[in-house]
């Protein structure tokens, strides 16, 4: 319930206080939805498997936010940031479709 | 494909399962569902404003692009209504300046040779309006607007053949000035010796500045003279191609037109010698 309220509360804020991005942020923040949409998809599959755990989801969300912004920043100074937001996109991206997989064939069976 | 069979067989977070072992092994103590419930609401509402601010922040960049398409739009009008102002504003002080000159020159003899032959030469150069008989040509695009099923304008490269082209403006232009004009201007901008018809995308530009379609060039001259030189010539042919096209155009004859004079006819490098012995001097090599 406060879960819940807190995944709410979260929307509302950043949907009407619209907290602005600072410059310097905004290339890491796509990276950051997948990297955060990677770990909610995890903690959804492992919950529906029984061994959800809250301080494992909490710190591989935080831990995927910001390895995935560091990759992309080093890549931004390496000058291959493209090259690597797009190795990022792609494993985190297969991670969330074999986890969605993994939900569907709980929920549905199928 | 190791690396990719390996991502794909442990997608969910080991920590998961390692968590479940410790737990098993050792049974949570009673009383830590409080804070279970708060650490799992701080992640959440940590997911949930990152997602919520992306997707304000993908929301607030498209209106952004278009706001600023329609600031550079507001400027442009803006100017262009300034540039107007400044080209009236123009034209009333030369007007005043050609008067003053005027009342000048006409209080001696030599005053009045030279005022005639200023007024010649701004006929001819252009700094000067005129007016007299003559003749006009006026074109029209062509009506039947292809379905390109594209609204960007660079996109559509193969509409174009109804539409009437700078190429289309010079040949024109030149066939009347061959056929005897004095005086030319195109939708009301007068045509000088430096004059350049341009376009720059779909948009005719003469000395800069845009005309929009319909195109009149107007000219003046000896009005049947222009128009059967004109038609008979390849000017006459030229039009007969531009009409295979599409493009619609009349030709008619005018007992009078007026024709503005030219916004300005800037000489930046050439000058004027003053009298002979300088402009001697000034050719002189340098010692």
């Amino acid at each position: 319930m406060i879960a819940a309220a807190g995944l709410v509360l979260g929307i509302v804020a950043g949907l009407f206080l619209e907290p602005t991005v600072p410059l310097w942020l905004q290339p890491y923040l796509p990276i950051a939805v997948v990297a955060a949409l990677d770990a909610v998809f995890g903690g959804l599959r492992s919950l529906l498997d029984g061994i959800f755990d809250d301080k494992v989801f909490v710190v591989s969300f935080v831990a995927n936010v910001l390895v995935a912004a560091l990759i992309v920043f080093l890549g931004d100074q390496l000058g291959v940031g493209s090259q690597l937001s797009t190795g990022v996109v792609v494993v985190l991206g297969i991670r969330i479709f074999s986890n969605a997989a993994a939900i569907r064939r709980h929920l549905f069976s199928a | 494909m190791s690396l990719l069979t390996n991502l794909i067989e442990h997608s969910l977070d080991e920590g998961y399962a390692e968590a479940a072992a410790r737990r098993a092994a050792r049974p949570d103590p009673p009383g830590s569902g409080g804070t279970t419930g708060w650490v799992l609401a701080l992640g959440l509402l940590m997911v949930g404003l990152l997602l919520a601010t992306a997707a304000a922040q993908v929301r607030d960049r498209a209106p952004a692009a278009s706001q600023a398409r329609d600031a550079l739009t507001a400027e442009i009008v803006e100017r262009t209504t300034a540039s107007d102002q400044l080209e009236a504003d123009l034209q009333l002080l030369r007007a005043s300046v050609e008067e003053a000159r005027a009342e000048a020159l006409s209080l001696t003899t030599t005053g009045s040779e030279i005022a005639t032959l200023l007024t010649d030469l701004e006929a001819v150069t252009g700094a000067g309006a005129v007016r007299g008989p003559g003749l006009v040509v006026h074109l029209e695009d062509a009506d039947s607007e292809q379905p390109t099923g594209s609204e960007d304008p660079r996109a559509d490269d193969q509409s174009n053949d109804g539409r009437v082209t700078d190429r289309d403006l010079q040949t024109i232009v030149n066939e009347v000035w061959v056929a005897g004009a004095e005086a030319v201007a195109i939708n009301g901008q007068r045509l000088t010796a430096r004059s350049a018809i341009r376009s720059a995308g779909q948009a005719i530009l003469v000395d800069f500045r845009p005309l929009s379609p319909p195109y009149d060039v107007v000219a003046i001259g000896e009005p049947e003279q222009l128009q059967s030189r004109l038609v008979d010539g390849f000017g006459g042919s030229y039009l007969q191609v531009l009409r295979d096209y599409g493009i619609t155009f009349t030709v008619q004859t005018r007992d009078s037109v007026l024709l503005p004079a030219a916004a300005g006819i800037p000489v930046r490098y050439a000058n004027v010698p003053v009298t002979e012995s300088t402009s001697a001097e000034s050719t002189e090599p340098a010692p």
